[in-house]
């Protein structure tokens, strides 16, 4: 099953998205995909936080800020890919890339962790919705991670915006 | 009048297309004769709710889930686009809410 969970900052999206890929390893090997790149103290420290709820999960953390396609997984085993945000910034600011390349980029990754796994959980992020005007790069980014999200959300088969720690299912509810 | 509301790049032109039917080249961002109009949000000024509820298809971005804006100007913008859509809703035959390109009717 490959599942895309969004919402808010804050919003749950993290620990639902554990608890659903936990339930769907239901024992077997589970991959925890980091894209944050650990590049600042403050992210290391939301990493190592991170690391630590994880703890006692079953989850085995591999760290991976780009080049998702590069990446082999162990065959049958279900991956909880965190986060698009992150992927699509450093995709696009840390390696420079074009938006079209960035999400081709991003979309063949992707495809190839679904090719391996056999149950796939995305987190995205809901940043659309604030009437923000910013400047190019940021538009850009914003509309490359939008792309990316409405792809996925429409070959996934369940889609789910968390709020408040509580799903609204949005595609596949009962999966 | 049915209205689509939906954040940036939540795919809300597709998902009339392809949901509701709309053709793309009925669809325009400005207030004309073409039945489908889109980017409510930018139009200056926003235009009455009786010339909104002529068209077959109205969508708008949601512009209100951010940090209210220091400028007088855009806050009332803002908030002028959130209450418009607010009054659209309650009279358009049916309103649905895109995110990642996928509609959930909320009328």
């Amino acid at each position: 099953m490959r599942a895309l969970v969004f919402g808010g900052a804050g919003s749950g999206k993290s620990a639902f998205a554990e608890e659903l890929s936990r339930r769907l390893a239901d024992g077997g090997r589970l991959i925890y995909l980091a894209t944050m790149s650990a590049g600042e103290p403050e992210s290391r420290a939301r990493i190592a936080r991170h690391r630590a709820q994880r703890a006692g999960k079953g989850f085995e953390t591999v760290e991976r800020p780009c080049d998702l396609a590069g990446l082999d997984v162990p065959a049958g085993c279900t991956v909880l890919l965190e986060d698009l945000g992150n992927l699509a910034a450093n995709e696009l600011f840390l390696q420079g890339k074009a938006s079209e390349k960035a999400l081709q980029d991003m979309l063949a990754g992707i495809a190839r962790l679904e090719a391996q796994a056999r149950h796939l959980v995305v987190v995205g992020n809901a940043v659309f919705s604030d009437g923000g005007r910013y400047d190019g790069g940021t538009m850009g980014y914003l509309r490359t991670l939008a792309r990316l999200q409405n792809a996925l959300a429409g070959r996934f088969e369940q889609v789910t915006e968390v709020v408040c720690g509580l799903p609204v299912y949005w595609k596949g509810e009962g999966l | 009048m049915i209205l689509i509301v939906g954040g940036l790049g939540a795919g809300k032109r597709t998902f009339a297309a392809e949901y509701l039917g709309a053709r793309r080249e009925d669809m325009s961002p400005a207030l004309d004769e073409k039945p489908v109009l889109y980017d409510l949000q930018d139009l200056e000024p926003l235009p009455d709710e009786a010339e909104l509820l002529k068209k077959e298809i109205v969508i708008c971005n949601e512009v209100g889930s951010g940090v209210v804006p220091i400028d007088r100007g855009e806050r009332g913008r803002q908030e002028a686009v959130g209450r418009l859509c607010t009054r659209l809703a309650a009279r358009a035959e049916a309103v649905y809410r895109v995110q990642c390109g996928l509609g959930m009717r909320l009328k």
